[in-house]
């Protein structure tokens, strides 16, 4: 009884114990906001005003880089910036919350596949304008994400997606010669399935939940071969040639046994981690993921090359590229300065810093990027890109990540048997696509 | 021959108690190993056990990160007032349902329990504005208000039927002999009900603790955010960092871990054995 | 004043003074139960019926929150839900996984729960075992669906372990494959969930008085009659109330089918709660959403209503 008695006594004081240190700590966490928010809303001309940047590169980039550049702008202007970082797979539901609520931050991170919708929605705002208005020079801009003929997203730093090929596997398959067409390819593949059971030639990463497996491992092959899958900013998936070729090529691809398992429930990061290990051969990937592949693989033998092409094709390809961008709140009440913040990030020196920390290529077109000290490999990656034009047709489109997702899902079906062939599949998806475009 | 029996059955049971163990706890073991393992080894076929490289990385990133550690500091912070409020306040609300018979009872029971009912994605923006506009955003409070109102109507339906199992004689015994009703429900009521509310304690601290997606919107700031925040933040758009998630992860539920070990001598028969005899 | 007077006076006023007591007794009776749940009522009213109301506002108008100024359309929505045919397949699935879940958690946790409370073994052991069983109840749904994600890989350690113990050398596609898929993720439901069931049926265990199973031991039971006949009956308030939550629970599991398959292949897990997320932050069809979630609403006020009618019946 004595010892229950202690027990008991001893539990109160540890949770009174614990409420005080944590009111305090509250006490503390709240008094923080209040300082932050009085500076944020900016009671006069003289405080320091201070901008929140939403995004969610923190994790891509080295430690603190963000935050030395961010320092940057500080001492050139004395505007403060504060660095709000967001796991990306949950950024875009924090965006369309933010923006639904009214507590968006003031820059925002973006993907080009979200900016249509947030620009229809009014929550993010004109830059068109405000670029006007700043007198900004906007042709250095390699690209501008637009809606009605307005900007509303501007690319900070570009990813390339060339295929990324292990020399190892080849070697042991035999395959001498890197594959420049899809022939070719299915060949290279074929020998590197026989060579090794537990060893795929290639893998497309087709989870439902980040469908972005169509727009960079399939839609990359139509685009390297001058293909398109819209006409004048419609769907064109129905009566285009290129892209029934496209859809018999990954058919094949599939059934032929040459792809990784579990395709279906894949994602990109899954599929770099196959990579890695030494169990797929072809991977048409982010160039980002150079550093993290040459550290979790040192000893791999692995390389670039451009995706194959249709045969009898001969023209310039499209590489497929992904990117950073960088958008204002709507609801915001610096504009100017965020516009002046983002001006700063694509100034030529900024742009090229970032772009080497990030292993892309700068958003801006007279930004050199010193790569020198970069990996060789990457100079290789940079070389191949020049050769070809960027092109990513999700960007600007009506609800991209949900075009994409239901062409997964039609494609799932006709790889399954389900769909009877590559004009009905097209077809119904084209049925889809038209929906959103209305 | 009873000895025979009851030998033979004592080997079934450990024999059952091993196979679920291995059910149980083989996940949370490769957790662990894996947590210790660098990146890229962890997809490697054959699978290793212990990694050649053995290393303590994932941890000491953890802990040399301020910014990872105010993560742990706030989910404990919010998880401890959240489960001290929701036993008083559900303790309150479940004497109400399980002593009394009044107009209206039938449906705010019928209503605590079907508002959970409400996918809480769905009510998000809504919810979201609503704390805005109590100007609670981005503080302890709005995580500490939102997991209450999680965690109450599982705390009063579960206690409510803990009390339900009470007899009234013990109510009554006490208002005989002079005592109010007060008295009668945290003098004899919560003490006898006891194993009943540490389980609900300890699921109201691991709802609170484990809780992501309001902990996500109505946060802004990395020192105003969770655990699990933490953890979802180290998965990028283009890597994650398995080891260091699994770490946290390990780390993420010591806590919780420790607190059911202090606590599950409660769970020890004999609390009520002699109580209930008038 | 006559001393008669007084008397009659006061005994009016006493009269009316007792009166007035008895009903300050009586209403204090009576607002006795609202007081104890008063501060619940605050909360939950505040914080939780207002933005519930909001939703359901969503519900019967067109396009929220995308569109500014968003015009009434009474049950347009609901109607377009019905039709859906992703919708129906959602809640076959959801029923599949719900109905799978709950048993399955229901039969663990009990099975566990009697095996932690048996008499064979000393507390030690005993405590040994509970902590090990109670593990995955510690970690955060992002966590386990990445855990066995990892785990549930075609090279991952599960099929590893398969082979090795020769009951099947595939490669298996568990979360990739439209036949599997559902299994799997019912699978780490159960598995990330019995603990609940566990901890709650061996609280609901300490409470059985022992008295009762001696006087049963006397009468000649066996240790089956007695589970039937004494444990089932003393636990009936808890197990109602554990199915009931872990049914309203596990038709909101969100994060945990999310992140494993998203609601693929195709549509083999996609469950309400992923249909609802989707609508709302995919398709940006937020009062599609909020009609979905009306509907999940009213499907759990049912079963709400039938609970707590029984349990009126108990009282």
């Amino acid at each position: 009884m004595k010892w229950k008695t202690v027990l008991k006594k001893g539990i109160s004081v540890l949770v009174a114990g614990s409420m005080v240190l944590a009111l305090a700590a509250c006490g503390g966490g709240s008094s923080s906001d209040d300082d932050s928010s009085d500076s944020g809303t900016g009671s006069g001309g003289e405080e320091s005003i201070t901008l929140e940047f939403q995004q969610w590169w923190g994790v891509e980039l080295p430690d603190g880089f963000l935050a030395e550049i961010c320092q940057g702008f500080t001492d050139e202007t004395g505007i403060k910036i504060e660095l709000l970082s967001n796991p990306y797979a949950d950024t875009k539901t924090q965006v369309a919350a933010g923006a639904a609520a009214g507590t968006m931050a003031d820059v925002v991170g973006l993907d080009g596949a979200w900016v249509y919708d947030f620009a229809k929605q009014g929550s993010i705002a004109n830059l068109t304008e405000l670029m006007t208005a700043d007198g900004y020079d906007d042709s250095q801009l390699s690209d501008q994400i637009q809606y009605e003929g307005n900007t509303y997203m501007i690319p900070v730093v570009n990813f390339a997606y060339p295929m990324y090929v292990n020399m190892d596997i080849l070697e042991a398959a035999g395959v001498e010669e890197l594959p420049t067409t899809w022939s070719e390819f299915i060949d290279a593949a074929k020998k590197v399935a026989d060579s090794d059971e537990n060893v795929a030639a290639w893998a497309i990463p087709l989870s439902t939940e980040s469908p972005s497996g169509i727009q960079n491992n399939f839609m990359s092959w139509l685009w390297a071969s001058g293909g398109s899958m819209l006409k004048d900013g419609q769907p064109n998936l129905t009566d285009n040639g290129d892209l029934e070729a496209t859809v018999d090529f990954v058919k094949e691809l599939f059934d032929e046994g040459l792809v990784a398992s579990g395709a279906y429930a894949m994602k990109e990061a899954d599929m770099v981690e196959e990579f890695t290990n030494g169990r797929v051969a072809f991977m048409t990937d982010s160039l980002a993921h150079l550093l993290t592949i040459k550290e979790g693989a040192p000893d791999m033998d692995f390389q670039f090359m451009s995706l194959p092409v249709k045969d009898g094709y001969a023209g310039q390809s499209g590489m497929d590229v992904a990117n950073w961008g960088i958008g204002i709140a709507e609801n915001c009440e610096h504009k100017e300065e965020a516009m002046k913040f983002v001006e700063y990030l694509m100034s030529p020196e900024v742009n090229a810093k970032l772009a080497i920390a990030a292993n892309a290529f700068p958003g801006n077109s007279n930004a050199d990027p010193d790569y020198a000290d970069a990996d060789p490999l990457f100079l290789d990656a940079y070389a191949i890109y020049q050769e070809c034009y960027a092109v990513n047709e999700f960007t600007g489109l009506p609800t991209s990540e949900e075009l994409m997702r239901s062409f997964d899902e039609q494609l799932q079906l006709y790889l399954d048997g389900d769909t009877a062939s590559t004009k009905e599949m097209l077809s119904a998806t084209q049925t889809i696509w038209e929906e959103a475009f209305k | 021959m009873i000895g025979k029996k009851k030998w033979y059955i004592k080997l079934l049971i450990i024999i059952a108690l091993c196979l679920g163990a291995i059910y149980a706890a083989f996940p949370i073991l490769w957790m662990l190993l894996s947590s210790f393992k660098p990146n890229a080894e962890i997809f490697a076929w054959p699978p290793t056990w212990i990694s050649e490289n053995f290393s303590l990385k994932a941890y000491t990133a953890i802990f040399k990160n301020p910014e990872q550690v105010r993560f742990f500091i706030n989910s404990y912070c919010i998880a401890v007032i959240v489960v001290v409020l929701t036993l008083v306040i559900g303790i309150l609300a479940s004497y109400s349902f399980s002593r009394f018979n009044f107009p209206g009872k039938s449906f705010i029971n019928t209503l605590i329990v079907s508002v959970q009912a409400v996918p809480p994605i769905t009510l998000l923006i809504p919810y979201l504005s609503l704390i805005v506009t109590l100007k609670l955003y981005n503080t302890y409070w709005a995580l500490i208000l939102t997991y209450l109102l999680f965690t109450l109507p599982y705390a009063i339906l579960m206690t409510t039927g803990y009390f339900n199992t009470l007899p009234k004689d013990l109510d009554e015994a006490v208002m005989i002999d002079g005592g109010s009703r007060w008295r009668a429900l945290w003098r004899v009521l919560v003490p006898t009900a006891t194993p009943g509310l540490v389980s609900v304690g300890m699921y109201t601290f691991m709802q609170a603790w484990n809780e992501y997606l309001f902990a996500l919107a109505l946060t802004k700031t990395n020192d105003m955010r969770t655990v699990p925040v933490g953890i979802n933040l180290l998965m990028g758009q283009h890597a994650y960092e398995w080891n260091q998630m699994m770490a946290m992860s390990v780390l993420g539920s010591l806590p919780v871990l420790i607190l059911f070990l202090f606590f599950q001598r409660y769970f020890i028969a004999g609390m009520t054995a002699g109580a209930v005899k008038n | 004043m006559s001393a008669a007077r007084t008397s009659i006076y006061g005994k009016e006023r006493m009269k009316v003074m007792k009166t007035r007591s008895r009903r300050m007794d009586v209403l204090k009776k009576k607002s006795t139960p609202y007081l104890y749940l008063f501060p619940t009522i605050v909360l939950m009213l505040l914080l939780l019926v207002v933005p519930i109301i909001m939703v359901i506002g969503y519900s019967f108008f067109d396009n929220v929150i995308v569109n500014k100024e968003p015009a009434f359309v009474g049950l347009k929505n609901y109607i377009s839900i019905v039709n859906d045919a992703t919708f129906w397949v959602a809640v076959k699935n959801t029923l599949i996984f719900v109905g799978g879940s709950v048993v399955a958690h229901l039969i663990l946790g009990m099975a566990f729960s009697m095996l932690l409370n048996t008499r064979y073994l000393g507390n030690k052991t005993k405590g040994i075992f509970r902590v090990l069983y109670v593990l995955p109840w510690m970690f955060t749904g992002s966590v386990i669906a990445i855990l066995w994600k990892m785990m549930l890989n075609p090279n991952g350690i599960m099929n590893f372990l398969l082979e090795v113990l020769h009951i099947s050398s595939n490669h298996i596609e568990w979360l990739g494959s439209r036949q599997t898929a559902l299994f799997a993720v019912t699978f780490i439901n159960i598995w990330s969930g019995y603990p609940f069931y566990m901890i709650s049926i061996l609280a609901g265990l300490q409470g059985i008085s022992t008295d009762l199973y001696e006087a049963s031991a006397l009468d000649g039971a066996n240790s089956v009659q007695q589970f039937i006949r004494i444990t089932i009956p003393q636990l009936k308030p808890i197990l109602i109330s554990l199915i009931m939550l872990d049914f309203v629970w596990t038709i909101q599991q969100f994060a945990l089918i999310w992140m494993t398959t998203g609601g693929g292949p195709i549509n083999a897990t996609e469950t309400l709660s992923t249909y609802i997320y989707k609508q709302g932050f995919s398709k940006y069809q937020y009062s599609m959403a909020s009609a979905s979630a009306c509907i999940v609403l009213v499907v759990c006020t049912i079963i709400a209503i039938f609970y707590v009618r029984h349990q009126k019946a108990r009282d």
